[in-house]
């Protein structure tokens, strides 16, 4: 009798360690436990047997029941623990990952979104204006001299039927004071056009930011300000602002703005010219005569307002050596900046 | 804190209404959280006196009362003055006087009428506080005193009508936790005079009992008064006093505890009372006893005034007599030694404790009270005197008695006066408008702060009152004496604070708003349309606005467009405004196709200069050209080449996101192929289109479309039309789906003419609540196929919003799904 036990034990033993599934633990358990297992099949003949003999022939049969159970458990406990594990022999974890095909931005939007977060961050909206202009808007209403010779053909692009492409932004300052009272804080970035030959610095086709505050007590603190605070989130806290006396005709007092060379830091290196400054743009406080034109009262409100050629920015910032490759939208270039933001 | 306008009223001369006083109260900064009403009851509600009351038969809780009415008029009361009227209240007893309600007396809620209660008449209702609208107490009906007329209107006995205030008192302001303190700072606001309570001069002291004062912790207890009284008669209080403990939330107890509650709410300084026979000497044999302030011993007990009894750990603060804890310092009064109907004399106190002291004790013990929020709140010791001096005025008043020598004042820390400028030039540099020196010196007086003189500005605390003189403008200052009470100014900006707030913020000048210029919406809209193209792999390319104008012909169009041209221009092939972005980005396809580039997604999102008769316009364009695969070559996972379904998932997916119900239409563009190429609107506004270009176009670019081997598909979106479009379309949120959804297959024969939108309209069409999608996600053609079918394999998603969906219910749907596909679109299971 007990042999036979023992030799079902170990016939279960080795089915159970054949199993490989959750499944195979079931079956086996069926059948060595289950209502037609041998061992079932045992507990009924207890009756045939003596008062006295059944005590140990049950506990024989249990202790046989335990066993094959505590066989099925940690088995099973085995299966569990290794359908997680991978066999990882020969795989090869150096090739390469599977990336999410992007695109990128031009960098000539990246730096235009740059300069919008800066001035949005700084309180400043967004204005836009058309870039087919009037002389009055691009020349009359910003002082221009009739006889100024930006009006020239050479310089300015005209279209049939009297119009003119613009050749600043400022347009958009008149546009914005003939529809909006102060106070009025606008950043109008977007195209400009000049009768310029393609070369290394110059393009027909450029983009502008320009800057626009009116209100109240205005003063060039205020310009200083701005200039510096654009300057510092644009290229680093370490670059210095300054601004310095120049002629615009819708400027007075004029200025033009520069920063510390970002590429030696000021020390004077090739991209400053030795002179460890590089011009940003055009500023200064709006002439009078301007407000004047346009009804708003030069005696209680002043401004100031700038200038910045958004593809000198991109050119300084990502080393850009000639204005052409910004308009080639060759893949090689496009794809140096996918992710820059 | 809860504050009655009847007695606010006495201290201050208020003749605006409620809405309006409860505005000046949020703008002086103290909120109004809630007003009650308490309306008039007429003449018809009066005190009766119950002549009997007996219990009306086969019932264990109603009286049936006869009450006498004496002369007020009542059509229906017998020969003696009486009424018979039914009462459900226990306390109700013969000989009582009561507050009688009378048939057409508005209540609060509802209107007394003649009534039969187990078929007994009743003439009106006999009334609990809570219904004649004092308080909520609705335990049993108010016990009238008996000295009170029969007769007596409710309206004079509990000054109705009336109305209740609910505030909140910020914190730092102790001086606001009484009705004295409220009524300044509206004088204040109102420039109107307070009145403050007349306290007639005290009797000279003719009582003769003594008791010792000890104050053993000075830090702890700055001050402490104390003052004993012999001879009180304790009693209810008067009518006038407990209404007025009742609409400020206070329950009356007896008249002198109820005084020290009135003189609290008055004043904001808690007051306490002991029976002082009850208070026992240090020493035995003492003529008289003691009362000593010191710290709790380790595990004292106390047993308080609310019955229980507390375990102390030695840092509270007592008050004890000779032997044992007499109260827990400003916190609350021991049960032993409070005053009941039974004390004859009384020891009064009136101090002031350490706030933090306080707070920790009420804390620890969980224990708050009126008083402990007071003084938690740091009150000034400064008045502790004067203020017992009017309670017991109060008390020799109402409860009679005679003092007992003079107060006795242990007073080791006493609080230096307070002295600071306050220029009128910095207030107007911080609060941004010019206030004339007599406007505040009229506000800041009427704060009770004195005025003391001008001169030189100097910061911080003055102890002196030397002032230097100055004819500085911006560096002249008033300067005043803080009161005691107003522990929360202590600095020039405080007084600042004062002075806006008492002025109103509404007298901050309106700032010029700035008009909105910007167009944020579309700002948005076009820099999200960028990152949807970069977000399906295109690069931005960015090209010159002026182009050759025969590029239009080399799109297939026959007729060249009314362009805008140069007068000027650099070269002839730039020499009109473009009027589509598309020939400059098959440019630069063209370019880096001739610099090996095979996979190629370039986008521009641009203006484009549209001559309309003698104007233009220049709207923005999106415009996209997509060839090649899809993502970049990896040996495991292949990429997928860009077609039909993958440039239209682009497109709709782009309008689906913005939640835009577009409508498609076959695009008839002459560079477009047919059949796979579609134009979207929506509201009769075109919103873009997408499509494949022919391959003959291509060749015009000197793309060599045989040689490719690839389809070159582009996508146009109407910036602007989008824009305005998607202005406005504001998401709610949708309540997600309790119950669960359920996902059936179906696998369809489909006529070849047959298209999947139609099958799919027809499925959701055959009920729209239930069927939340249908997508299709296998499609078979092939020889075991009966000719002219396909096969379309489709996943159907339904769902119950109002409950789990049943299988029969899911089975009849499928069941009408096949049965409606069959004889629409003759549409066949497989």
């Amino acid at each position: 009798m007990q042999d036979q036990l023992e030799s079902l034990i170990l016939e279960a033993e080795q089915e159970i360690k054949k199993c490989s599934a959750p499944n195979d633990i079931l079956n086996v358990k069926a059948k060595f436990l289950g209502k037609k297992s041998v061992l079932n099949g045992l507990y009924g003949r207890m009756r045939e047997l003596s008062k006295e003999e059944r005590p140990a022939f049950g506990e024989l049969l249990n202790g046989a029941r335990v066993k094959i159970e505590s066989f099925l458990e940690s088995r099973s406990e085995a299966i569990k623990q290794e359908s997680w594990k991978k066999d990882s022999s020969g795989f090869d974890n150096s090739l390469p990952g599977v990336s999410l095909s992007r695109g990128g931005l031009h960098p000539l939007s990246i730096i235009r979104r740059q300069i919008d977060e800066v001035f949005m961050s700084m309180g400043f909206e967004i204005a836009e204006a058309g870039e087919i202009e009037d002389e009055f808007h691009n020349f009359d209403a910003l002082n221009t001299p009739k006889d100024h010779p930006s009006r020239n053909l050479a310089d300015t692009f005209y279209l049939e039927g009297g119009k003119l492409l613009r050749t600043q932004t400022s347009t958009v300052q008149i546009r914005v004071m003939e529809n909006y009272k102060p106070p009025i804080r606008i950043i109008s970035p977007g195209r400009c056009y000049r009768n310029d030959k393609p070369d290394p610095s110059h393009s027909p086709v450029f983009t502008q930011v320009e800057a626009l505050v009116v209100d109240k007590g205005i003063s060039m603190i205020d310009l200083k300000d701005t200039l510096q605070s654009f300057a510092r989130i644009m290229f680093g806290s370490n670059v210095k602002s300054r601004i310095r006396p120049h002629f615009f005709p819708f400027t007075e007092p004029s200025a033009e703005m520069d920063i510390s060379c970002v590429a030696c830091g000021g020390q004077g290196c090739r991209v400053c010219k030795q002179s460890g400054w590089l011009e940003m743009g055009g500023a200064g406080m709006v002439d009078p005569a301007v407000f004047d034109t346009l009804g708003i009262d030069s005696e209680i409100y002043t401004g100031f307002a700038f200038g910045l050629g958004v593809e000198r920015i991109a050119m300084l910032k990502y080393n850009i050596p000639d204005m052409r490759i910004l308009f080639e939208n060759d893949l090689r270039m496009l794809r140096q900046f996918r992710g820059e933001m | 804190m809860k504050i009655a306008l009847s007695w606010l009223k006495q201290y201050l001369d208020i003749d605006c209404g409620v809405e309006e006083l409860s505005r000046l109260l949020t703008f002086a900064g103290i909120e109004v959280e809630g007003i009650e009403e308490i309306p008039a009851l007429g003449k018809t509600a009066v005190v009766g006196h119950i002549v009997s009351a007996e219990r009306v038969p086969k019932t264990d809780h109603l009286w049936l009362c006869m009450v006498d009415i004496g002369d007020v008029p009542y059509a229906e009361k017998d020969e003696n003055n009486q009424v018979q009227v039914i009462c459900g209240a226990p306390n109700c007893r013969a000989g009582m006087n009561a507050m009688l309600a009378l048939p057409g007396t508005n209540l609060k809620d509802f209107q007394i009428k003649k009534a039969k209660i187990r078929g007994i008449e009743s003439h009106g209702m006999l009334c609990s506080e809570k219904e004649v609208g004092i308080s909520d107490n609705h335990s049993g009906i108010i016990q009238v005193c008996p000295f009170i007329d029969v007769g007596t209107q409710a309206d004079e006995l509990f000054s109705l009508p009336d109305t209740t205030f609910e505030l909140e008192i910020t914190p730092d302001r102790s001086d606001l936790l009484g009705y004295l303190g409220i009524a300044r700072d509206l004088s204040a606001k109102l420039l109107l005079k307070s009145k403050e309570p007349v306290i007639p001069a005290l009797s000279k002291p003719e009582g003769s009992l003594k008791i010792e004062l000890t104050n053993l912790e000075p830090e702890l207890c700055p001050r402490y008064t104390l003052r004993v009284i012999e001879g009180v008669k304790i009693f209810p209080s008067p009518h006038w006093l407990q209404t007025a403990l009742l609409k400020s939330g206070l329950r009356p107890i007896n008249s002198v505890v109820d005084i020290t509650n009135y003189v609290m709410l008055e004043t904001g300084h808690p007051l306490h009372a002991f029976d002082y026979d009850k208070l026992v000497a240090k020493e035995d044999g003492q003529s008289h006893p003691d009362i000593i302030v010191r710290r709790a011993e380790p595990k004292e007990e106390f047993l308080a005034l609310d019955g229980k009894k507390y375990i102390l750990d030695g840092d509270e603060l007592l008050i004890a007599d000779g032997k044992s804890a007499s109260a827990l310092a400003g916190v609350m009064g021991g049960l032993h030694t409070s005053i009941t109907f039974d004390t004859v004399n009384i020891a009064l106190e009136s101090a002031v404790f350490e706030p933090g002291s306080v707070r920790k004790t009420s804390y620890k013990h969980k224990l708050s009270t009126d008083s402990s929020y007071r003084f938690e709140r740091h009150l000034s010791g400064e008045y502790a005197a004067s203020i017992s001096d009017r309670a017991a005025s109060l008390i020799l008043e109402i409860a009679g008695g005679k003092l007992c020598g003079e107060i006795l004042d242990s007073h080791p820390i006493k609080e230096s006066a307070l002295v600071l400028g306050v220029r009128p030039a910095r207030f107007e540099l911080l609060i941004g408008y010019k206030m004339d020196e007599s406007r505040i010196r009229d506000i800041l007086e009427r704060l009770e702060f004195n005025y003391v003189g001008k001169g030189m500005f100097e910061h911080g605390n003055r102890h002196g009152l030397e002032i230097q003189p100055t004819q500085n403008e911006r560096e002249m200052a008033l300067y005043f004496q803080i009161p005691g009470f107003r522990k929360d100014v202590t600095r020039e900006v405080d007084i600042l604070e004062e002075l806006s707030r008492l002025d109103g913020y509404d007298k901050v000048p309106e700032p010029e708003i700035s008009e909105q210029i910007m167009d944020r919406h579309a700002y948005k809209i076009n820099n999200a349309a960028s990152d949807w193209m970069v977000a399906h792999g295109a690069f931005e390319t960015l090209n010159y606005s002026f182009v050759d104008p025969s590029r239009m012909k080399d799109l297939g169009f026959e007729e060249e467009p009314e362009f805008i041209r140069l007068i000027n221009p650099q070269s002839a092939n730039q020499s009109v405004m473009r009027v589509s972005l598309i020939p400059q980005l098959l440019s630069n396809l063209a370019y880096n196709l001739n610099h090996s580039e095979r996979d190629i997604r370039l986008f521009e999102l641009g203006r484009i200069y549209l001559q309309e008769g003698d104007t233009h316009r220049e709207p923005k364009r999106l415009a996209a050209v997509f060839t090649g695969k899809d993502g970049e070559s990896h040996f495991a996972k292949k990429a997928e080449t860009i077609d039909y379904f993958w440039v239209k998932g682009c497109f709709e997916g782009y309008l689906a996101q913005l939640r835009l119900d577009y409508s498609a239409s076959e695009a008839k563009l002459p560079y477009l192929t047919q059949g796979e190429s579609f134009v979207y609107h929506m509201d009769g506004v075109e919103l873009g289109y997408f499509g494949r270009i022919l391959p003959p176009v291509l060749e015009a670019w000197d793309i060599d479309a045989q040689m490719l081997k690839q389809e070159v598909w582009v996508l146009e979106l109407n910036m602007d039309n989008i824009a305005k479009i998607s202005r406005n379309r504001n998401r709610i949120y949708e309540e997600i789906p309790r119950y669960p959804s359920v996902q059936r297959d179906l696998s369809i024969l489909v006529p070849l003419e047959v298209s999947y939108a139609k099958i799919k309209d027809s499925i959701l069409n055959t009920d729209r609540a239930l069927v939340q999608s249908v997508s299709p996600f296998d499609e078979y053609r092939s020889d075991q196929i009966p000719q002219g079918f396909r096969s379309l394999s489709l996943h159907i998603v339904l769902q119950d919003q109002e409950k789990t969906l049943t299988d029969e219910r899911i089975d009849m749907l499928m069941v009408s799904v096949q049965k409606t596909l069959k004889e629409e679109l003759n549409v066949s299971m497989r």
